[in-house]
């Protein structure tokens, strides 16, 4: 009993590891091939389109919605203290440091991220990833790295994008219906941020567009199992990538604020 | 030296033997047929042909390159030098034909637009498909789409051609319109060939020489008369289509007893 349990606790961590291990390499070897030709420009442009142009109304979306309810909770919290003044900086600086990078990055993981591992899991699955070897063509350099640029160069614009949602957002809250001056506002919103704010937010949308695409490509790459694998990847894609969106963003907060 | 040399292939998948010392070999211009069971290990003795599949034990030479032993920029040469044909044509299913056929084009040479689209239209009336460069794959039956997959796979003018069961799941015509094509490639292009496949008919249209796996083993390795005249009973077995005898592997279905329809006594 406790053999058997042990064997399958080792065998579980073994899993992990060798998981992890091919995550890496195939990572490593993912941004080497971005220095590698041939370069294939249109289909990066399909994937800027894809990965960016589509998921501006999502992000505006979200982010709308995320900043307004911010600033509703805000403004009933500070007027217990008679300081609803405070509301506008505060929202100010949760929206540019956290709520625009993490949520974007959250719906991009399940916009982007998951369509990425359905994609790669079908091509897997009908023998069209064989079918890019056999044509002397590096699955990893012909699909992962249009994905993986899009991702990095689109998750810090849109990220920005948001910045600036969550400012209307809580302009359209604080302003038209509580009554807030609108200069005030607008002074208040960017009183507590710095250009350093500006930058890590920026970088954290790199970071995780570069967790999206590489969790999305490689679960879908390694799809095995049909129909039911191919269901499981985008599935698992998005809990991965979100799961380490947040623990990244942990880290990266720890590390550049200090 | 053959072009392609198979040398004690094995291969296991968990407890599951797959080719157990494999040996073949295939010289220049040559059509080798692989027969066997479902199952027998040919989609993966292609697979270890063409470095997609690492061997256990073994080796597979290339015009006397080890696959294994090259490294990726090495075995992607030896790949320009094969064509492949999948079971299911394996088309990327969101480009068009023409993408298709040129993939291998626009990434290996340097061919301008016009004589790329020139080399595509060559290559699709080899395989009996004029003006469909605009369709796509989901457009396409099921014959179309193995030869979309054949033009793809003769685009670069491979020395090497593999087929893996060309011709599974298509109606008599089209195998033999298939089959058809296959040695019209081999005449007009003199490739050597390894062909997958269940089709005895085009099997003995297309052979030089015919293979037979049996579980993981190689049986034969004749000319078509002689591998007819083989008195392997595995081999007399799988040319006759019986069901019973040593090939299948699992017990054969049970034999239903042979009722004839008796008339109704009359009362």
């Amino acid at each position: 009993m406790l053999q058997s349990l042990l064997q399958q606790l080792g065998a579980k961590i073994l899993e992990i590891i060798t998981e992890t291990g091919d995550f890496v390499t195939v990572s490593g070897r993912s941004f080497i091939s971005i220095f590698k030709r041939p370069f294939d420009g249109r289909n990066l442009l399909y994937q800027l389109s894809a990965v960016g142009v589509n998921s501006i109304p999502v992000v505006v979306l979200t982010s709308l919605a995320v900043s307004m309810v911010f600033a509703v909770q805000l403004s009933y919290g500070f007027k217990q203290f008679q300081a609803e003044g405070l509301a506008g900086q505060v929202e100010g600086l949760a929206v540019v440091r956290e709520l625009a990078p993490v949520i974007t990055g959250l719906m991009m993981a399940g916009r982007v991220g998951s369509a990425m591992a359905a994609e790669l899991g079908t091509m897997q699955v009908t023998e069209q990833i064989d079918a890019l070897e056999c044509l002397a063509t590096d699955p990893v350099q012909f699909l992962f790295v249009p994905r993986l640029l899009a991702s990095a160069i689109m998750l810090p614009l849109l990220t920005g994008m948001a910045i600036f949602v969550g400012f209307l957002g809580g302009y359209v809250l604080l302003v038209g219906v509580q009554g807030q001056s609108a200069y005030v506002y607008s002074q208040d919103f960017y009183k507590l941020v710095s250009f350093r704010d500006l930058v890590i937010a920026l970088t954290k949308g790199l970071v995780f567009g570069l967790i999206i695409a590489l969790v999305g490509c490689w679960r879908g790459y390694r799809t095995r199992g049909g129909a039911e694998g191919v269901g499981n990847a985008p599935t698992s894609s998005v809990v991965t990538s979100s799961l380490w969106i947040l623990v990244s963003d942990f880290f990266l907060t720890k590390l550049l604020l200090v | 030296m053959p072009v392609i040399d198979v040398v004690n292939l094995s291969k296991a998948f968990g407890k599951k033997v797959v080719l157990d010392g494999v040996n073949l070999s295939v010289e220049e211009g040559e059509s080798l047929v692989v027969l066997g069971g479902s199952g027998s290990g040919k989609t993966v003795l292609l697979r270890c042909v063409l470095g997609l599949f690492r061997p256990d034990a073994g080796h597979v030479a290339i015009e006397g390159r080890t696959v294994q032993d090259l490294d990726r920029e090495q075995l992607s040469e030896v790949r320009k030098s094969i064509g492949m044909c999948f079971q299911m044509a394996a088309l990327f299913d969101s480009m068009s034909v023409e993408e298709n056929v040129g993939f291998a084009l626009m990434r290996h040479t340097r061919m301008t637009l016009d004589e790329r689209a020139a080399r595509v239209a060559e290559c699709l009336n080899m395989v009996g498909l004029k003006d469909t460069q605009k369709l796509r794959p989901a457009e396409l039956s099921g014959g179309m789409k193995r030869r979309v997959g054949f033009a793809r796979a003769i685009a670069l003018k491979p020395k090497i051609l593999l087929f893996d069961e060309p011709t599974t799941g298509l109606d008599p015509v089209m195998t033999d319109v298939i089959g058809k094509i296959i040695l019209d490639l081999k005449a007009q292009m003199g490739v050597t060939s390894i062909t997958i496949t269940h089709d005895l008919k085009s099997a003995f249209e297309i052979a030089d020489r015919i293979a037979m796996l049996f579980q993981g083993k190689c049986l034969a390795v004749q000319k078509p008369d002689d591998f007819k005249a083989n008195p392997h009973p595995v081999i007399q077995q799988f040319l006759r289509g019986d069901a019973e005898g040593p090939f299948l592997q699992d017990p054969p279905p049970p034999v239903r007893e042979r009722r004839t329809l008796q008339p109704n006594p009359t009362p």
